[in-house]
């Protein structure tokens, strides 16, 4: 099976600090992957490389079949192509209402001109009752954003990747400040989201990624350390050396 | 499609209905078409605050709702009354010249009147040649189609340049700033082919209609300008109402977060700033007419400063606030320095609001920062949601 998404040692720097070092990854279609590390391990800088939002001093990274050249695209290009991202602070558009929230991730036509003619049509309509199910926010389409809980926000701005319906989902810490109900709620969505698409989640929360129970990858200094089951990887010295801490 | 937008935006068939009322009450009771218990000068002034109005709300849309703090606005509106004051100015100037030059043995020819309108127009900067940027001067519907294009083009161009390099925030306004200030100076120049400092006047006489008295034409504008601002409003409250209004909204709170949805922010801010140009280029084109004289020291960067502080005074991101602030400053404004507001003797100090009055809109302005945020439109959803309880 070819990967969906395939990182080949990829380095960069700021101000001579290496924050991605010869680093390399891959991730099927569908496929649930957490990636843990310690502070400056270079997590977020990872998502930045694969979204678009930093350029790396060196390295490839494909994605998709046919496989495109992500270096070489722009930010919602990249979007658009499939690769939805979520923030490790609930952004979603707190001034707009739930629905008016969602209907701007569906997946239509993103251009000015089209977006400006557009009108919800029927299939987007119900489209958007059932990411609202599914997220158990139903009852709260017709809310401003900003009114709802912590919790709630998580559970829309995941609803609103899900809406772009991406083939790579990367989702930074999205159990923080959650409680324990709410947890598992993130769980399954994440759960049930990566049956029909790669995702990958970063996370400190061991007891976390515990719960979403799939392949583990370690970051350390901008390379990977350890890749396995979590028990595989808690196991290795050089990860409880660096990482679990003694 | 128009249906759908009243529902979902009732202040917009609200303010569609108050501006057609005041526009009717105002012609009844103008000079040129009724009781005559409104002045004509008045009628200007009305007419112009209009499009005022009409140019805070393309400041509203690009800044309000897609926060863009543009300080080059006016400018926009400046060169639309620029273009169709050439019109406006080449015309009458044409008339004249033909009618000094009938009196002679031998009918005139086209070189001569040519000629005389160059000295005319131009001998003020010390030239009698009409210059290559008055080519289509005599023609009304290529300078009605440039009061769009030249300011429509700058906008595109400008922030094709500025958005793609990711120019945000308040470094954006200062390039807006800059843009406006080179264009200012560029026409106080002589030979900028615009008459420099003396910009062009008499724009109030309209070829073809000078046998109307002032007190026809003026209503003529007036109403003009009405309509205008009410297109206007519907276009900006249509453009604001859906998905397009969410994206651009969205835009104006998160960047990022709508880019990494998929969103081309930079092709979104680019269709607002020229859709707005346009806009505030055809308030200018109604403006000078009735101003009567268009000088570079219009587009200097205070205006569109200005500008921005009506909208916020009259609230952002609401069109009717835009309305509110522009007609409440300019026809304040217009009453302070028009030597109408008493001065207040202290005895050791006179108060001359001709003076003052600039302190005063500055304390309103902070006044409104401070306690009223949302501004005077703010104020409206009080009313709205005590309503509805």
């Amino acid at each position: 099976m070819s990967a969906l998404l395939e990182v080949t040692s990829i380095s960069v720097s700021f101000d001579g600090f290496k924050a991605i070092n010869d680093l390399s990854f891959e991730i099927g279609g569908q496929e649930l992957r957490a990636i843990i590390g310690p502070n400056g391990a270079g997590k977020t800088t990872f998502m930045d490389i694969v979204t678009g939002k930093t350029r790396p001093d060196a390295g490839r990274v494909r994605f998709g079949e046919p496989q495109l050249d992500l270096l070489r695209l722009s930010e919602s290009q990249i979007a658009r192509a499939g690769v939805g991202r979520k923030f490790q602070r609930p952004t979603v558009f707190e001034a707009q209402s739930v629905r008016d929230n969602l209907m701007m991730a569906l997946s239509n036509d993103r251009l000015p001109l089209a977006v400006l003619r557009y009108k919800p049509s029927t299939a987007d309509t119900d489209r958007v009752s059932a990411l609202a199910e599914e997220i158990g926010l139903s009852s709260e389409l017709d809310r401003t954003a900003g009114q709802l809980s912590h919790g709630q926000k998580q559970w829309l701005e995941i609803g609103m990747l899900l809406a772009q319906e991406p083939k790579l989902l990367l989702v930074d810490e999205p159990a923080a400040g959650m409680t324990l109900g709410e947890r598992q709620h993130t769980t399954d969505l994440l759960r049930r989201a990566a049956e029909t698409r790669a995702v990958v989640v970063v996370e400190h929360d061991m007891e976390f990624v515990r719960r979403l129970d799939c392949k583990v990858t370690v970051l350390h200094e901008g390379s990977v350390l350890a890749e396995g089951t979590l028990d595989h990887v808690t196991a290795n010295s050089e990860v409880i050396d660096v990482y679990l801490g003694r | 499609m128009q249906r759908s937008l009243f529902v979902r935006q009732p202040s917009v068939l609200i303010f569609i209905g108050l501006l057609a009322a005041f526009t009717i009450a105002i012609t009844v009771l103008s000079e040129g078409f009724g009781l005559g218990l409104v002045s004509t000068s008045f009628i200007k002034i009305l007419g112009k605050t209009l499009c005022l109005c009409l140019v805070a709300i393309a400041m509203d849309l690009v800044w309000g709702y897609c926060g863009i703090l543009s300080l080059g606005h006016f400018a926009f509106f400046g060169l639309g009354g620029y273009m169709i004051g050439m019109w406006l100015m080449y015309e009458r100037t044409k008339d004249i010249v033909i009618a000094s030059l009938a009196g002679a043995e031998l009918p005139a020819t086209a070189e001569e009147i040519r000629e005389g309108i160059g000295t005319q127009i131009f001998g003020v900067v010390g030239g009698a040649e009409i210059p290559v940027v008055w080519y289509f001067a005599d023609s009304l519907w290529a300078q009605l189609a440039l009061v769009v294009l030249v300011p429509g083009l700058l906008a595109l161009v400008f922030g094709w340049l500025a958005f793609r390099s990711r120019v945000t925030g308040v470094y954006l306004s200062i390039l807006t700033q800059a843009m406006t200030l080179a264009l200012s100076l560029y026409l106080f120049q002589n030979d900028s082919g615009l008459r420099g400092n003396n910009g062009l006047s008499g724009l109030q006489n309209i070829p073809g209609l000078t046998h109307l008295p002032q007190a026809v034409v003026s209503v003529w504008f007036f109403l003009a300008s009405a309509f205008a601002l009410g297109v206007g409003y519907l276009v900006a409250a249509w453009v604001v109402s859906g998905k397009f209004g969410s994206v651009v909204r969205a835009i104006r709170d998160d960047e990022t977060r709508i880019r990494f949805m998929g969103y081309p922010v930079e092709a979104y801010k680019l269709v607002v700033f020229t859709l707005t140009a346009v806009i505030a280029a055809i308030a200018g084109a109604l403006y000078y007419p009735q101003a009567g004289i268009i000088n570079p020291a219009e587009i200097a960067p205070i205006a569109s400063i200005y500008l921005a502080v009506w909208v916020a005074i009259g609230g952002r991101g609401r069109l009717y606030g835009a309305v509110i602030g522009a007609a409440t400053v300019s026809l304040l404004s217009s009453w302070f320095t028009g030597g109408q507001a008493p001065s207040i003797p202290l005895g050791f100090y006179t108060i001359d609001w001709v003076d003052w009055w600039q302190v005063l809109l500055g304390l309103g302005f902070v006044l409104v920062t401070l306690f009223v945020p949302k501004g005077i439109g703010g104020l409206f959803d009080r009313l709205v949601r005590k309503d509805a309880s």
